[in-house]
């Protein structure tokens, strides 16, 4: 899959190089210092054992064996921990999650509207209150981030500000294959301008972005890019684009929905000028939880809402409603109980992004290196099934996702492995 | 017999019944009757009603504080009581569709010219943008009637007013949008009328319902109305933020497209196919973008039950007598005609038929209105100031009964008659 090599922005300086042991190389000191194979249960332990970031897991509710809906309870022990590699798709809850939502129900028994005004969680600066602990999470200052809506409604929201085409310059930058949803955005809002899709919508495949630069740049109004692929799980390397970019005058983009909590981001210091993700997958916000946006400090006094509404307007003078024009991307009043499960998530940044991401690279390291071990198209005798990893494998080049394909039917792998308590 | 006949008015129903009673218009005996007659007076046993004790504004010295408040609040943010029973699984896919259904007679659409979704406003701008305009482009013309009003010292708009606007700049308008029922006066405008007259003209016309649905009978499909869009949580009790809703009428099912478009628009069926080939769900239904916050569901879902048992119709007509018997009392001893010169009078400012009006009154007042409201909030009212000159009182019929109307009167007379005396 090369056309995921695409953004080859110097990478080295990319996301800094990864420079500690490498994952396959602890799995086999560990084996040595235990004087086991490698694929021993005892190096999994051990590796529990040492893991600084494994009290998180009891912050989380675990679905267990005998509630998930395919098992085979012949199988399993139906009381233990099911095998849970889904947060890519939707997060774990955390367990603070209903105490927190049962304080805001209480409030709302106790006091109706005043709640708005008063509480732990005002409902009227609801987002406000916890957007500070998104803070780390994405690399950015608390004002170039506005948590609401929904990721595809906040991306039409974004272009609708920074996808202004003029004859010349007209055209969106994207994945081929991006998420659909990413996908029809851009369609539409391309189709929204007049503009025609064969002309305006350019995907790349297998060509290096440099390449298009140099050829189409001054026809490229959007970049947008995923910040994880959905499917292959490739981390794109987002850097600020090279000067040439800035003097195109384009704008630069990212869908980061399985980026956001799973790598580290810096879109600060990076430069980016905007960006968009949805909670429910690695934030564990819960389906539909209220999302996010970012747009950089250097565009608050150039990029004006498109669409507007009285949640952007001053705090201050909000509930004059004298009908004055507002000056932020908040459309309406908050999503109140997603939000209270936001909070909770980003309670647990108190982890920090940085040692997540250093547990995560072991952990999907570690996996890499068994399926490597039992399944890879080297070793395997050509009876035997293989499982082929096409997520890359440079640490850079991903995040905590493993995408597999089989020699054998998936259906049937899938089926299995659901039965046995695999999520 | 309480029930009032269709043509039998609320002040005409209390003075009959003060003959039957043989005592005062303003007696609490009217009260108890009253609520003693309500069919839907159990309905209050549904929802949390705040205690004097928890309201952040009470002064205990005044108040009992193991009663109830007096929640007059629910125009702006309601509250909910247990709903009773195990609805069963709601596929978070689905999770808006499930209760769509429970809208049908709210609004008085068929299920497939509603959505649920997003923000009021999010979605009047995703409407908006069918005419492929940006808001701050379309040309809306506003009725200027600052002038005429001053003139006619009037606050509410007359309908032949808005019909003499269509009439003379019809042509040159491309969508007519109103509220359904206005915030501050509380007038709720004469739809179908509206509606018909804007179409003549080649118009679309459209309405934001927010404090109309739940309160009014509403009959979308039936009017011809184009297009409509709600919040959740003023009469729908679904909580701060509540997931919000969308009308579009069937006649536009495969004329007017979604102009920013995501995966959620596209057919089940196929949706998680990812071949990025678009398959437009006809409809309302098409014009949502993101997958439904599940939480935000199960609250209005919880509120939407209760409505259907207890029906728009039954609400309506205890609405009609509930606030009909708060007008009584000020209309009659406090008002402009009736009261001597010293003494402290209150205006309603909301029209006084009952076909321009849902629960809402709107009172200004003779003396400070900020002393007023804040001597009411000290005593457990809970109601809202608006600005510039308004406090806002909205019996609900779901929840709110005769009783707490009387009381509220006796609290508002003794207030006005202090203040009075005061200045």
């Amino acid at each position: 899959m090369t056309f995921y090599h695409f953004l080859s922005f110097e990478r080295t300086i990319c996301n800094g190089a990864f420079t500690s042991e490498l994952p396959a190389d602890t799995v086999r000191r560990i084996a040595a210092e235990l004087k086991c194979h490698p694929t021993d249960e005892r190096v999994a332990l051990h590796l529990d054992k040492e893991d600084k970031l494994r009290h998180f897991r009891e912050y989380f509710i675990s679905p267990k064996m005998r509630d998930l809906p395919p098992i085979d309870l012949s199988l399993v022990n139906k009381d233990e921990n099911a095998i849970y590699f889904l947060g890519n798709s939707l997060g774990l809850q955390p367990k603070m999650v209903k105490s927190y939502i049962e304080e805001e129900l209480d409030k709302w028994a106790k006091m109706g509207g005043y709640g708005h005004d008063v509480g732990k969680r005002p409902w009227i600066i609801g987002d406000e209150i916890i957007v500070g602990l998104m803070k780390d999470i994405v690399g950015a200052n608390e004002k170039e981030i506005a948590l609401m809506n929904a990721l595809t409604v906040n991306l039409h929201l974004l272009l609708l500000s920074f996808f202004k085409p003029t004859p010349k310059r007209h055209k969106i930058l994207l994945e081929a294959k991006a998420f659909p949803s990413d996908h029809y955005a851009i369609e539409s809002q391309l189709q929204l301008h007049g503009l025609n899709v064969e002309e305006s919508m350019r995907m790349i495949k297998n060509l290096r972005i440099e390449d298009i630069l140099e050829k189409e740049g001054d026809s490229i109004a959007v970049i947008l890019f995923s910040g994880l692929h959905f499917y292959t799980g490739t981390k794109v390397c987002i850097l600020s684009p090279p000067t040439s970019l800035d003097h195109h005058g384009c704008f630069v983009g990212f869908d980061l929905a399985h980026a956001v909590g799973n790598v580290e981001l810096h879109l600060h210091d990076w430069g980016v000028d905007f960006a968009c993700w949805c909670s429910y997958k690695y934030l564990n916000a819960g389906a539909g939880g209220i999302a996010g946006a970012f747009i950089h400090e250097k565009h608050t006094h150039k990029i004006k809402p498109t669409l507007v509404g009285w949640f952007g307007h001053e705090l201050s003078t909000r509930f004059k409603m004298d009908n004055s024009k507002c000056i932020q991307f908040y459309l309406k009043c908050t999503l109140k109980m997603s939000l209270r499960i936001l909070k909770i998530r980003n309670d647990i940044s108190r982890a920090t992004m940085k040692a997540l991401r250093r547990k995560s690279i072991l952990l999907t390291g570690y996996l890499e290196y068994l399926i490597k071990h039992y399944y890879s198209k080297d070793k395997a005798d050509t009876k035997k099934p293989m499982v082929n990893i096409i997520t890359p494998s440079r640490i850079e080049d991903r995040g905590c996702q493993l995408t597999l394909t089989f020699s054998v039917s998936k259906k049937d792998v899938f089926q299995e492995l659901e039965k046995r308590g695999v999520v």
